[in-house]
């Protein structure tokens, strides 16, 4: 009996789960097992216990030995497929380890390519993947990694700062070290005043942009009647990729959340993104003793380790038209993906790509998360809109942007060596006359709530913002042509003047307050009247700008009790500057280093939290 | 060839701007001025002719957003008209603004048309635009904030109270008193509450009722409460605080830019106005302003407020929110009980009128009656706002329409005796120093050639100076007894005889003299 026959005899699945089954192998190319096992119909300890049941032993594969010549007669997306892969040839049998053992398909591929008959070897389908990707994977992890430098080098951070920069960088450092030597009090008046109206400037683009992104607080990008006319059977296969590192104890939440969405399961094609060295996630999906509804995808090591290279790894393997990115701990709205199938269907064939809100689950957990939900409600409910509406680069949010695959492959994918790839990514998208449109749908995420995490993530954010930066900054003339000068702006001071703002507000709170505790006329000698005047503008006005625009986001968002929160900002403002400081030194340092953000550590988790 | 409606709405505005522009200068020709728009200029001389402390007068002139307004033209026009220049074009924005609202929503030209009639020919617009005052800006930011608080009742969105909310932060530093509108928004802000929580019941107080006996509606309700107060009113109240901390730090008074005649030109300007009518009230024809009929002066001021009450007859806060200009005036009236509402308190209600017919006219079925209303009204209108000039209790608000009805100068205001003494400081030799007290003096001020010869409050010498005028200055500038403001300024003659006693060798000899002003040289 072959082994579906024996998961129907065991009564793990139905007949009728049967023929399903077989129709969505046949459809997909894949392996009876593999449809099995990713799309939710059985779980890999039932599948075990059918195995041991029919007597086969499962054995542990990691350190069987392996020969070249036999692996280089297989392509890892058929080994992928089938849960199958050649090893060796011994005894003049082709040893093969095979999930599913009954896998004539594979059998016969064995004894037509190999001329020997096979020798099959019962392990983990978890096991066997490791092992393909880890043996067979180069070809495509070489890719992942290079594909973008090999076609794009202008626009990949290898290099993080090119000699021009570093010339004008050593050269505006060197003009300014000779001025103040010169001439003290001029020098500084001149390095205030272009400090003050960078702050200036910067404060009123964003009150700007916010009162532009506000406005449309109405607009639907999709209606319920739009959203009520999709039709299930037009909808076209979805790919979403969830990159995870050590996330093992988000793994049965990350399958709540994906089982609520409200897309046709056969139509999903769902990665779970691992990498090899990331025994804890592997074995928390080994260890489900229910169903799972997606397929593990593992990275084989190779360095810069970050998300944008799993990402890159796992693209080579999606069947998607749309594919998206959700961080193990998101909890997308429901009908998130239908939304954006209409979308793109609604506007023209230049928008190949669509950012969700995202907003947090655990907001009154703690201080920092009440922050960051006022912050990201901010960003995402005005900001980006804001950006949209002025057609100015959207700087890519982490998670949630759902992207049309062969565009992003045009793109180059991700940058492995950016650190944040998805801001990246939304600029050179513009600098291709790709647009980015906003939909109305939101993904909840778990707020940090611890301080060190957070600074450590932020760091990361705000190191990438510096890189992205510097990368589109090799030669602004040319940036200045491709984004316009709309664009051209609003990068510098998106990407750009982000970064710098939180490098500078510390100097200059510190500067305010030395003015406060000691004598007035030493810092006013630093301090004309129209400087000190347009600096005290800034500080009074543009904080309670920034903080009342804060407050607006929460309000739209109808988190009333978070209102008064937005008053701590300036505090939390601290928070980023020292962020700041560490990305800054690490972009010196360790530049593609990934600070790994801890999830999970939420103690809030029940989605119904997020119900207004 | 079709042009856009804005386009022709930006043609007229043009056409209203040059208008204005040219009765206006022409007006300032004739000798038309008035307190405001001489504080406006004489501090802007000091922020870019001065030489001192000159971050205290950019920072802490009140009403700021006139000041800086007027700034603009300042350097880029002729110093004297950029009050009227600015008061002119403002005016013209003015009927931009309202006009492209209406413009939105109507396709009849009609209310175009009268609204274009009362920029042209109300004597209170006129008044607002050629005066040089800094009516025009209270009216732009009284209009947005009363536009945004009926479209956030209609829509419910966040972008529309915040704008309120900006337009309110404005409104107050343009004309301070405003700040008391915020103080009958309070129970508005509960009555939107209440309105906006999703309950079957529709009767305002049973749904009141209702939220008060459920503990989650309740708790709804009060969280909503709150965040609309903190939305609408955060960022009034922080700007005044933080306005109020500088006026402290930078002058060691919270209330500096309010009753300090350095900082703001309306402290002396009522005071002298009320002291004046008060003393000579036999001599007018104004009685003493009676509390209640003060709304009643409003509506007779604007009857087109009573056509505009009646087309929110049917959405209570909306009715609730007009009345509050109402409470306004009557509170003022109350709280400032020796001052004299001004004609730009009246105003307000035919900006207001004026919104409602734009928001609500287009719901009206019966056009033709609305407009011939509105025919009837329109020419009442502007005789009732001549007629409040022309009785006006303040002279520079009569001085107004009788230079602009018999285009001759009058000299109500006292101007005259300023710019001759200015003049004559003007005639001396360039290197010669002249203590003077801003505080009154701002007028003569205005009209000097360079202010750098000038020693006033805003540089730190003036105290010593004060006290040892011969070490700094070679001339005093002093209020006669007879002079109505000689009382709020040190530089009067009560001054002379204190530094002579404390001082015998100096030597004062009158260089100039008239009804209000003594020039004396130090003889050194």
């Amino acid at each position: 009996m072959s082994i579906p026959e024996l998961l129907v005899s065991d009564g793990f699945i139905t007949s009728d789960d049967k023929r399903i089954i077989e129709d969505l192998s046949a459809q997909t190319n894949t392996s009876f097992m593999k449809v099995a096992l990713t799309y939710g119909y059985i779980s890999r300890k039932n599948y075990e216990r059918t195995l041991i049941n029919a007597g086969y032993k499962i054995e542990d594969i990691r350190d069987q030995p392996f020969d070249v010549e036999v692996l280089k007669k297989i392509e890892l997306r058929f080994a992928d497929d089938r849960l199958a892969l050649p090893l060796r040839i011994e005894k003049n049998k082709v040893i093969a380890l095979m999930a599913d053992p009954s896998d004539e398909l594979f059998l016969d591929f064995i004894r037509f390519t190999y001329n020997l008959e096979p020798q099959v070897i019962v392990a983990s389908d978890l096991d066997i993947l490791w092992l393909s990707h880890k043996l067979i994977g180069e070809k495509y992890i070489k890719s992942a990694v290079y594909e973008l430098l090999n076609n794009d080098p202008e626009s990949s951070a290898i290099v993080t700062f090119t000699s021009p920069q570093l010339i004008s960088m050593f050269v505006v450092l060197a003009l300014m070290a000779i001025g103040l030597v010169v001439n003290f009090k001029n020098t500084s008046i001149l390095i205030n005043v272009l400090l003050s109206s960078f702050f200036l400037v910067a404060i009123i683009f964003k009150l700007f942009l916010a009162l532009v992104g506000s406005r449309f607080e109405l607009h639907q990008a999709i209606t319920k009647e739009e959203l009520a006319l999709v039709n299930d059977d037009d909808l076209p296969i979805y790919t979403i990729l969830l990159p995870v590192y050590k996330e093992d104890k988000l793994i049965k939440k990350l399958i709540w959340n994906l089982q609520s969405l409200d897309y046709p399961r056969e139509k999903l094609d769902i990665k779970l993104v691992i990498e090899e060295d990331d025994d804890k996630t592997l074995n928390a999906v080994r260890n489900l003793n229910f169903p799972a509804i997606f397929e593990v995808i593992i990275v084989p090591y190779h360095m810069p380790k970050t998300k944008p290279k799993a990402c890159n790894y796992a693209l080579h393997f999606a069947r998607g038209k749309y594919l998206t990115i959700y961080d193990a701990e998101d909890i997308p709205d429901t009908d998130q993906l239908k939304k954006v199938v209409a979308l793109f269907g609604k506007l023209p064939e230049d928008y190949i790509c669509i950012q969700s809100a995202l907003n947090y689950f655990n907001r009154n957990e703690n201080f920092l998360t009440r922050m960051f939900t006022l912050e990201y409600s901010y960003w995402f409910d005005y900001m980006l809109p804001g950006l949209d509406t002025l057609d100015i680069p959207i700087p890519l949010g982490g998670t949630s942007n759902h992207f049309k695959i062969e565009y992003l492959i045009e793109l180059g994918a991700w940058d492995p060596f950016n650190v944040t790839e998805d801001a990246d990514l939304g600029v050179r998208a513009y600098a291709k006359g790709y647009k980015v449109a906003i939909v109305n749908s939101t993904t909840y995420e778990e707020a940090n709530n611890e301080p060190i995490n957070w600074i450590r993530q932020r760091s990361r954010w705000i190191k990438g913002y510096m890189q992205t930066y510097l990368v589109h900054m090799r030669n602004p003339f040319k940036l200045w042509k491709k984004l316009g000068w709309k664009g051209f702006i609003g990068f510098s001071f998106f990407i750009g003047a982000t970064p710098l703002t939180f490098l500078v507000y510390p100097l200059l709170l510190g500067i305010f307050i030395a003015y406060l505790i000691f004598d007035f006329s030493t810092i006013h000698t630093l301090f004309p009247d129209w400087v000190l005047f347009m600096s005290i503008f800034n500080l009074m006005v543009g904080n309670i700008l920034m903080i009342y625009v804060n407050m607006m986001a929460v309000f739209k968002r109808r988190y009333y009790e978070l209102i008064l929160f937005a008053i701590a900002n300036p505090f939390y403002w601290l928070m980023h500057s020292i962020a700041a400081y560490m990305g800054l030194y690490e972009l010196i340092v360790r530049p593609f280093y990934w600070q790994k953000t801890n999830h999970g550590i939420s103690k809030v988790s029940n989605p119904v939290n997020l119900v207004q | 060839m079709r042009f856009s409606k804005s386009f022709f709405l930006v043609l007229i505005t043009l056409f209203l701007a040059v208008y204005y522009l040219v009765c206006g200068v022409y007006l300032n020709k004739l000798g038309y001025t008035n307190a405001e728009s001489l504080f406006y200029i004489e501090k802007a001389r000091i922020v870019f002719e001065g030489v001192g402390n000159r971050i205290k007068v950019m920072g802490l002139t009140s009403p700021i957003f006139p000041f800086y307004a007027t700034f603009i033209f300042f350097i880029t026009c002729s110093k004297m008209i950029a009050p009227v220049i600015a008061s002119a074009i403002g005016t013209a924005i003015l009927f931009n603004v309202m006009a492209s609202t209406l413009v939105k929503r109507f396709n009849d030209d009609f209310y175009l048309l009268i609204l274009l009639v009362l920029f042209m020919l109300h004597p209170g617009i006129l008044y607002v635009a050629c005066s040089g005052k800094s009516v025009y800006l209270v009216l732009i930011f009284f209009y947005l904030f009363f536009l945004n608080i009926l479209k956030f009742y209609r829509s419910n969105t966040t972008f529309h109270i915040s704008i309120a909310s900006i337009c309110l932060v404005v409104l107050v530093f343009c004309d301070y008193k405003f700040i008391w509108l915020t103080l009958f928004f309070i129970p508005l802000v509960l009555s939107i509450a209440i309105q906006s929580l999703n309950l079957s019941e529709q009767e305002s107080i049973f749904r009141l009722f209702l939220s008060f006996n459920s503990p989650s509606l309740r708790r709804k309700l009060i969280s909503k409460t709150f965040a609309l107060y903190i939305i609408i009113f955060i960022l009034p109240i922080a700007s005044v605080i933080v306005y109020k901390l500088l006026n402290l730090t930078h002058a060691n008074d919270l209330n500096y830019f309010l009753e300090s005649p350095y900082a703001t030109w309306n402290v002396l300007s009522e005071r002298v106005n009320f002291d004046q009518i008060t003393s000579n009230r036999s001599s007018t024809l104004i009685p003493q302003e009676i509390s209640l009929l003060i709304s009643l002066k409003a509506l007779v001021f604007c009857p087109m407020m009573i056509l505009a009450i009646y087309l929110f007859r049917r959405s209570t806060y909306q009715i609730l929110t007009l009345l509050t200009p109402f409470a306004l005036i009557e509170f003022l009236h109350i709280k400032y009980d020796k001052v004299f509402i001004a004609y730009e308190y009246y105003l307000i209600f035919l900006i207001l009128a004026l919104l409602c017919i734009t928001f609500k006219a287009q719901l009206i079925q019966r056009q033709k009656t609305l407009k011939f209303a509105l025919l009837i009204l329109v020419p009442v209108q502007i005789f009732t706002g001549y007629l409040f000039l022309a009785k006006s209790n303040l002279p520079e608000e009569r001085n107004f329409i009788t230079t602009l009805i018999t285009r001759k100068p009058t000299n109500i205001d006292n101007q005259d005796s300023n710019r001759d003494i200015s003049y004559y400081l003007n005639g001396l030799p360039g290197d010669s120093k002249v203590l003077v007290d801003d505080a009154i003096a701002y007028p003569v001020i205005a009209y000097v050639n360079n202010v750098k010869q000038l020693t006033m409050p805003y540089q730190d010498e003036f105290s010593s100076a004060i006290e040892s005028p011969q070490k700094y200055d070679d001339y005093i500038l002093v209020a006669t007894a007879k002079n109505i403001v000689t009382g709020y300024t040190q530089l009067n003659n009560k001054y002379i005889a204190i530094i002579k006693l404390a001082n015998s060798a100096l030597n004062l000899r009158t260089v100039y003299q008239s009804d209000d002003w003594i020039l004396y040289h130090i003889e050194k």
